[in-house]
């Protein structure tokens, strides 16, 4: 798990599509369309707390267990990063 | 809620 912390870079957002029904991470030129739990992440990514805190944090309101929240929470925001969508930092 | 693996699926 890391201990990086992940945030949204500029010109990447979140937006209701109220057509769909859905939440979509909007990007330059690029949307994706998120689950539940994809929001839940990404609305969790405040810039402040890195990623172990994030999926202990979804697994206690989820009532998960922490290492397979963790390791979900790990590949959806690295697939995310390779599409230049989510940046991580360095406490 | 349960957690289930997250999704992001691509809007062509």
């Amino acid at each position: 798990m890391s201990n990086a912390i992940p945030y949204l870079p500029r010109g990447v957002r979140t937006h209701y599509d109220r057509i769909r029904g859905r939440n979509v991470l909007l990007g330059p030129e690029r949307a994706l369309m998120l689950d539940e739990i994809g929001h839940a992440i990404i609305a969790e990514l405040d810039g402040k707390r890195t990623e172990t805190q994030i999926a202990a944090d979804l697994a206690t309101r989820y009532g998960a267990p922490v290492e397979a929240v963790s390791v979900d929470v790990a590949e959806f925001l690295t697939d995310l990063a390779d599409k230049r969508l989510v940046e991580r930092r360095d406490p | 809620m349960a957690w289930t693996k997250p999704k992001a699926v691509e809007i062509n």
